[in-house]
């Protein structure tokens, strides 16, 4: 199996620059895509610490024992969890670190309130679940790779799917008009 | 499955939804600017490179295990190699060394249920 980021991962274990800015400019925008739907404004936090982890490990990574954005995404997922995690502990600071949904300044109103509800919806899951449909229904991953992303079996993750997807229709039946929009 | 579509299509309609999340401005920088910190503070000189090669030359002997390992199989297998040098020509008696050298060892190829006055 071939992986395209081993080569730029050894180079900028040894010190090369470039190396290290073609990996930051490939995966950093998507991490943190997921990460703020995962914890909201801890998001670049987490990644900037996933990043660390890369730097320290990527002098001794070793291709072919697991793909690198695997590797990278379950770093990001267990930063994800463990400030969750901690979140629960301090709820009073959690209810101010949501994520953004402020919607582009072009959308119509109907569409923000749409857009917010859905988030909050999709906040309100269980974080295994809530990381389960952000991989494969936001990032479009297949079931294979998200399953090994969040070290489960597929089965699990097909569990883990249907019921997120379950939770989050039924929060979300009000929206009448959305069920039947096929733009 | 209600109004039509699944649980599936559902989720992947709501999350298209959801406005793009965009990377903030100086983010990409920020994390080169960690990166450079951690490659200045990294270990360098001959003797980091000296231990990155032992290193990646253990990992290609013995893969997976801490560099002592490989070391400590070589070195073993050195003191003995070194051991059985030094005191095996001892051990063998000079007599057998003449006989060996005297009689030019004969292989029998045939079965010995064969008969032997075809041959």
């Amino acid at each position: 199996m071939h992986d395209p980021d081993a080569e730029d991962v050894a180079k900028a274990g040894r010190g090369d620059r470039a190396a290290a800015a073609r990996l930051i400019a490939r995966h950093a925008p998507k991490l943190l895509t997921v990460a703020r739907r995962m914890v909201g404004g801890e998001a670049e936090d987490a990644v900037q610490e996933v990043f660390l982890r890369l730097w320290t490990h990527a002098a001794r990574w070793q291709p072919g024992q697991a793909k690198f954005e695997t590797w990278l995404y379950r770093v990001m997922l267990n930063q994800c969890y463990d400030r969750l995690r901690r979140r629960a502990t301090q709820p009073l600071e959690a209810a101010s670190d949501v994520a953004d949904d402020t919607p582009p300044p072009d959308t119509g109103l109907d569409e923000s309130i749409r857009a917010g509800e859905i988030a909050h919806a999709l906040d309100g899951l269980p974080e295994r679940q809530k990381a389960a449909i952000l991989l494969c229904h936001f990032q479009e991953r297949g079931n294979i790779e998200a399953a090994e992303i969040m070290g489960i079996s597929v089965e699990a993750l097909e569990s883990l799917l249907a019921r997120g997807r379950r939770t989050l229709r039924t929060r979300l039946a009000h929206l009448k008009d959305f069920a039947g929009d096929r733009s | 499955m209600n109004n039509g579509i699944s649980d599936q299509d559902f989720t992947d309609r709501a999350v298209r939804r959801l406005p793009p999340a965009a990377t903030p401005p100086g983010f990409e920088a920020a994390l080169l600017a960690a990166y450079d910190a951690w490659a200045e503070a990294r270990p360098q000189g001959w003797r980091a490179a000296w231990r990155a090669g032992l290193r990646r030359f253990a990992d290609l002997v013995w893969p997976g295990v801490p560099a002592w390992a490989p070391v400590a199989a070589f070195a073993a297998a050195l003191l003995v190699g070194i051991g059985l040098g030094t005191a095996l020509p001892f051990a063998m008696d000079e007599d057998d060394i003449a006989f060996s050298l005297e009689q030019p060892v004969a292989f029998n190829l045939v079965s010995s249920d064969q008969p032997q006055e075809d041959l």
